[in-house]
């Protein structure tokens, strides 16, 4: 075992497009739970695990992770950013790490929240330098992700998104022990298309040469929109002192015990916040409105009497007055896919501008940019820049 | 202007002088590292030479200096130096060389002094110090020569006091200045202000003394800062301040803002880095100030009772970026407070003949607070029996205590010289002043605030777009980038927009730049006009785009390239590039001015320019 210091390489260079619009204008790391981003999470879970240096894979709309984190000092690490300046997957992706990497290092999904506790073990595994290693956890649809077949603590293949049925629910949870040899190992690794992470630990697992690190502890992926409330209310309920310093509220107004309010939001009287709420930083909520289960992003302002119920407005977004996102189960179409019965009452993306009175049917996700008349009924999804009238 | 650093501590083997959880592990351990990375710190204030002086009981004095960034200066390992002191040097007197850096010392090479400011009558002094060698061209190389004086002078074997000879010669200086001496066998540094900034930084086992915070923030929170005529000894058991002679006690204050917020990050520049900071700079700004549903202000500030609504004139005075924001404040104090506003350059500014002082508010905007000239303005303004009034970036800076009231712009400390994020915030205090004196005036009706408030709140989201839009800009950049000259064109609050994008375009790229009110367009400057000579127009809400655009088809038709900032929703066909500015009223104009920061960053980077550091031009102007 030797003392050599700890990299984290954290992957921070996808967009999410199945979280459009929010990604339009930010990488998915960047999707704020419990007022910061995804990303800050994991970042704070690799510094109490007492990693203190940090390299971060970035390239799409890399510049919102960059001026956040600037070098670090904010949470006592020392923060190096590699570009991948195209996105050919998460095996090309930590090679892009291997100029600031010179010994043992970690590897974390920039936007799946871990707890500290795994990374500790993961970092040990790292330094005690054996064998790569893959924390492997479970999942209620592990179709969704790789799952993991294991013979004892060794795994012995991932099956990438399988079409058919699995025979178990563990999964790669993304989160892994590498030595510099690693690198190596990528650049063999046969791939058409794009070069995923997972193909050259299929090598590495073939060879007996990988080793699951089993996990139950907190693992919080943003897959859909829908997540956000959900991932946004665990993490909320957690600690709900998430304001550094909350702002003064009126007495006329109501506001839950699991809330996380910006030092710097603006509420008016009589508002009512309810439970599982995130309001960003600079954001407004004018008088008489109720806010429920919902992320607000900085520079939102929800208008005079607006209702917001399990509904995410995204940053600098307006909602009208009056205007109402009743909330509720929904059928929301993302891509090819159907999901029924999803808890989304709304999405209004950035600097979009929602009427007066106009109401969101449940599960309406409106595009950012998008101007909404006062008064329109708005069901399913509007385009980005669309301009929807009454007619 | 320039930057000095002092410290003194004691020496460990492995972590230097620091101590206390105030130390950071990367912290470099000798003396002569300490103040090497303080000048680093130091060296938006000036980059054209640096030195240091160490002293150590065994090694006694040693110097070293050279013309050229802080960066290329080699300093000197002495194992048991216990303390030092710094300079990065902005020429004012003698050219950049190696014999002109500080520090300076007396002629038998005891003395050592760096020095920030200008003593006035150097050539006088220099004439009665005809028996000394002079080495350089230097004001400041009088002071060691003086301080020499006063040590052989008081009991002739050179075993004085070095407290008491600063103090003397303290006496016989003109002009502004921050000093700091050291002495061959002597365990202090023993500093002096008068007109220039000096801060104390007070470690557990060590002390700091520099023109700024930033400096030794890495080190230590709390700071005294020093006041015009004090001198001030650091030793290894503390710190003894004097004024005319008498030991006093200067408050002690804990600074919270984050030296780190103050390094590069994750950008190649600092000005893309602080372009990019805006939104939350501008969060900050406005954090707690809007009361939107009230139609006011909450800016902290008072006036005496009658004084707002008596007002007879506003009048800003302001040097380069300040002044523009000065200039787009004029149009909203008038618009919004209903009262006669106008804009010096402080440098110009005499309190002027038909006003009366106390039916007047001058208002000095600076962002580091030091800055001379303005500085100046404010002394002029206050010998005329005016009320002053600060906007400014800097808490503690000088021009905080020089006027009657001070709004802070909150906007976090900038490095890059060519200044930005200051700019936004600064335009966006002085909108919330005018809103505030215009309530408070009943010039301005509550649902009218309402609107201007709503217009600010949705600033920073709106700022946060256009830099969405960036690569865009980088685009226009890259096709216009060699052009022969590139004029910036408004009307209304485009004019200093305008005005401010052709400034921050020539301080960084070096090319030919210009604003103008649209209008002076056809008496004279269409003659410069050609197919190589792109036009810039803010063509927003308050900037009479209409108008503007008559303007600038003119150009058009000579050939000219035409790039626009347009209103969301707004079009102008003939444009050759358009920039969307999103609905934000009054403030479109200086939300406009980020795609023009952003021009002028791309076009400069292209050309691979020194962005942080522009030739011959430093940030904080502490120089008349």
């Amino acid at each position: 075992m030797s003392d050599d210091p700890v990299t984290a390489v954290i992957l921070a260079a996808g967009e999410g497009r199945r979280l459009e619009p929010l990604t339009n204008r930010r990488p998915k790391p960047m999707v704020p739970v419990a007022n910061r981003p995804l990303l800050e999470h994991v970042v704070e879970a690799v510094t109490a695990a007492g990693i203190d240096r940090v390299a971060l894979v970035v390239g799409y709309r890399q510049e919102r992770i960059r001026n956040h984190f600037g070098d670090g000092d904010d949470w006592d690490v020392t923060i190096e950013y590699v570009e991948q300046s195209t996105q050919l997957g998460t095996g090309h992706a930590v090679l892009q790490a291997e100029p600031v990497v010179d010994g043992p290092f970690v590897v974390l999904n920039g936007d799946r929240i871990v707890d500290a506790a795994v990374v500790s073990r993961v970092r040990d595994l790292a330094r005690d330098g054996d064998h790569p290693a893959m924390v492997v956890t479970t999942a209620e649809h592990p179709r969704e992700y790789g799952v993991v077949s294991l013979d004892d603590d060794r795994v012995t293949g991932i099956d990438e998104k399988p079409e058919g049925p699995v025979e178990t629910n563990r999964i790669n949870a993304g989160v892994y022990a590498f030595s510099p040899a690693v690198f190596d190992a990528i650049r063999e690794t046969h791939a058409t298309g794009e070069l995923a992470i997972t193909a050259t630990l299929n090598e590495l697992a073939a060879d007996g040469d990988l080793t699951a690190v089993g996990y139950d502890g907190r693992w919080l992926d943003v897959s859909n929109l829908w997540d956000l409330l959900e991932v946004n209310a665990g993490l909320i309920g957690e600690s709900p002192e998430s304001a550094s310093a909350p702002p003064t509220l009126r007495e006329s107004v109501t506001v839950a015990d699991d809330v996380a309010l910006a030092g710097n939001v603006r509420i008016g009287p009589n508002v009512t916040v309810g439970g599982s709420t995130a309001i960003g930083s600079n954001a407004t909520v004018e008088a008489g409105a109720v806010v429920e289960n919902s992320v607000i992003l900085p520079d939102a302002v929800i208008g005079a009497g607006a209702v917001v119920r399990d509904a995410i407005v995204a940053g600098n977004a307006r909602i009208g007055p009056n205007a109402t996102i009743a909330g509720g189960p929904a059928t929301v179409v993302v891509g090819d896919a159907v999901h029924r019965d999803v808890e989304l009452g709304g999405v209004v993306g950035d600097n979009a501008s929602i009427g007066g009175g106009a109401t969101l049917a449940d599960g309406a996700v409106v595009g950012d940019g998008v101007r909404a008349d006062a008064g329109v009924v708005i069901d399913g999804r509007v385009e980005s820049g669309a301009v929807v009238r009454r007619g | 202007m320039c930057g000095i650093i002092g410290y003194i501590g004691e020496i460990h083997a492995t972590d230097g002088g620091v101590t206390g959880e105030a130390a950071d592990d990367d912290t470099p351990g000798s003396v002569g590292e300490i103040v090497h990375r303080g000048l680093k710190n130091l060296e938006y204030r000036g980059y054209d030479s640096a030195g240091v002086a160490l002293v150590g009981a065994a090694s006694g004095l040693t110097v070293a200096k050279r013309s050229g960034e802080v960066g290329a200066l080699s300093v000197p390992d002495v194992p048991d130096a216990t303390l030092g002191v710094g300079h990065t040097r902005w020429s004012t007197h003698g050219p950049p060389t190696d014999a002109n850096a500080h520090p300076h010392t007396d002629c038998v090479g005891d003395v050592a002094v760096v020095h920030n400011g200008i003593v006035e009558n150097y050539e006088a002094l220099k004439r009665e110090l005809s028996d000394h060698e002079f080495t350089s061209e230097t004001d400041t190389e009088v002071i060691p020569h003086l301080i020499e004086e006063e040590l052989t002078g008081v009991d002739g074997d050179g075993d004085a006091d070095l407290l008491a000879a600063v103090r003397r010669v303290e006496d016989r200086l003109e002009g502004s200045y921050a000093i700091c001496a050291v002495r061959e066998g002597d365990d202090r540094i023993v500093v002096a202000r008068r007109g220039s900034p000096l801060v104390l930084g007070r470690g557990e086992d060590a002390a700091f003394v520099a023109s700024d915070v930033t400096a030794f923030l890495e080190h230590t929170r709390d700071v005294t800062y020093l006041e015009d005529g004090d001198v001030a000894a650091l030793s290894p058991d503390g710190v003894e301040i004097f004024a005319s002679g008498e030991p006093v006690e200067r408050e002690t204050e804990t600074v919270t803002w984050e030296a780190d917020a103050a390094e590069k990050g994750g950008y190649e520049h600092y000005m893309r880095k602080e372009i990019h900071e805006q939104p939350e700079s501008l969060r900050q700004t406005l954090a707690g100030r809007l009361d939107v549903d009230g139609g006011d202000v909450d800016l902290d500030v008072s006036f005496p009772p009658g004084f707002l609504a008596d007002l007879e004139e506003i009048r800003i005075v302001a040097c380069g970026t300040s002044y523009y924001a000065g200039r787009y404040a004029a149009q909203l104090f008038e618009e919004l407070a209903g009262v006669r506003a106008t804009v010096e350059i402080a440098s110009e500014y005499e309190f002027g003949a038909g006003r009366t002082p106390d039916r007047t508010l001058v208002v000095a905007v600076t962002q580091s607070g030091e800055t001379a000239d303005t500085l100046g303005a404010v002394r002029r303004a206050n010998a005329a029996g005016a009320r002053t009034f600060a906007v400014t970036n800097t808490l503690g800076s000088t021009v905080t205590r020089e006027v009657d009231g001070t709004a802070f712009i909150r906007a976090g400390p900038e490095i890059g010289v060519a200044a930005t994020k200051t700019f936004a915030s600064q335009v966006a205090t002085l909108a919330m002043l005018a809103v505030a004196v215009g309530r408070d005036r009943g010039a301005l009706a509550a649902a009218d605030a309402r609107s201007v408030l709503e217009d600010l709140q949705g600033l920073p989201g709106a700022v946060q777009q256009v830099l969405d839009e960036e690569k865009q800009v980088r685009e226009a950049a890259r096709e216009y980038r060699d052009s022969e000259a590139f004029f910036f064109v408004g009307r209304a609050l485009g004019v200093p927009v305008a005005l401010e994008g052709a400034l921050k375009l020539k301080e960084i790229s070096y090319d030919h730049a210009e604003g103008f009110a649209a209008g002076e367009l056809k008496h004279g400057p269409l003659a410069l006009v050609t197919p190589d000579t792109p036009v810039l127009a803010v063509l927003t809400d308050g900037a009479r785009a209409d108008e503007t655009m008559n303007n600038v088809t003119e150009a058009q038709t000579r050939g000219a390239p035409a790039l626009g900032c347009v209103s969301a929703g707004e079009e102008f066909g003939t444009l050759d590039v358009s920039f969307e500015v999103p609905d934000v009223g009054v403030v479109e104009p200086l939300v406009a001015n980020v795609y023009l920061q952003l021009f002028a960053y791309h076009v400069a980077n292209e050309k691979g320019r020194s962005i942080d550091k522009p030739r011959n031009l430093a940030k904080s102007v502490t120089v008349e």
